[in-house]
């Protein structure tokens, strides 16, 4: 079963997990101005909201990770000297 | 003076005679790598040519292609007319390249629902090597790469169950793609 964690501090309420999720996993909490899991059971494992959430404000635990077979290694080694 | 290439590998050096088969495919896991990454970029940029010169007729090119390798994996499936089993069993036999699972909503109750002569099942695409050239190549998650992967799974489904289907796309994601398989009965 898929468990997601938001990290409240470094969520900035933008509400773009809320517009970018297909599934309808999170709603603002207008209060708080941040966003909250509200439908978890229907999360996909997806990660679009990783990839738009400017604060890597959440973490998915218990998913399929998929193959990231297109990560260049001896690229990302050279760029890890560089950066 | 002599011309000589210089290469970060050790050139391997053996005989051999055309008669005879090799049982191991040489090499270490790096050249593997190496060669998978070439095939990336490779295939990655053939499609991206593909539809600059051909437009929206790549898709259907590659689409075709697809298909053809979906017809000639759904062969090693038994032939049957129930699309659940018709998935699980092209899921173990695709399952390398392609591991999908169906998937369906918390609160629906069956993976297949019915509508008039049409049964409806959403796929989820967890690991995809199309997704993976993609992504190696900077393309976004569309496009003739990914109607070669529809035609595939079509393909496959008509050559177990013998009736007509179409993919639609949902949702991409890095992780997951989620897909609707739609097979029309009655439509051979
Ligand atoms: S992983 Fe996908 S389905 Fe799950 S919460 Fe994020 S966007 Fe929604
Ligand atoms: S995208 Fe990130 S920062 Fe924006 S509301 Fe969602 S969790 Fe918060």
């Amino acid at each position: 079963m898929v468990k997601i964690e938001i990290d409240e501090d470094a969520c900035v309420g933008c509400g773009s997990c809320v517009e970018d999720c297909p599934n309808d996993v999170y709603e603002m909490d207008e209060a708080k101005n941040k966003t909250k899991v509200v439908n978890e059971d229907d999360c996909m494992a997806c990660l679009s909201c990783h990839e738009i959430c400017p604060a890597e404000a959440m973490e998915h635990k218990n998913i399929h990770v998929a193959k990231r077979l297109y990560i260049d290694r001896r690229i990302s080694g050279i760029l890890k000297k560089i950066i | 003076m002599e011309y000589q290439i210089e290469r970060e590998e050790k050139e391997v050096l053996g005989d051999f005679k055309p008669e005879l088969i090799p049982d191991e495919c040489g090499g270490g896991i790096d050249d593997y790598e190496e060669a998978l990454h070439v095939l990336m970029k490779f295939v990655g940029s053939m499609s991206s040519a593909l539809e600059q010169v051909s437009g929206r007729g790549a898709n259907a090119i590659v689409y075709q292609a697809g298909k053809r390798m979906g017809h000639e994996a759904g062969k090693m499936v038994e032939k049957t007319d129930d699309l659940e089993k018709a998935m699980q069993e092209l899921s173990e036999i695709l399952g390398i390249e392609f591991f999908f699972d169906m998937w369906k909503p918390a609160n629906q109750t069956g993976y297949t629902v019915e509508n008039g002569n049409e049964t409806v099942v959403k796929l989820i695409f967890r690991d995809c090597v199309v997704r993976q050239t993609l992504r190696r190549t900077g393309l976004p998650q569309k496009g003739p790469l990914c109607y070669l992967l529809y035609g595939e799974i079509v393909g496959a489904v008509e050559e177990v169950m013998g009736i007509k289907g179409k993919l639609d796309i949902d949702h991409v994601g890095p992780n997951a793609c989620l897909k609707t398989l739609t097979i029309k009965w009655g439509g051979k």
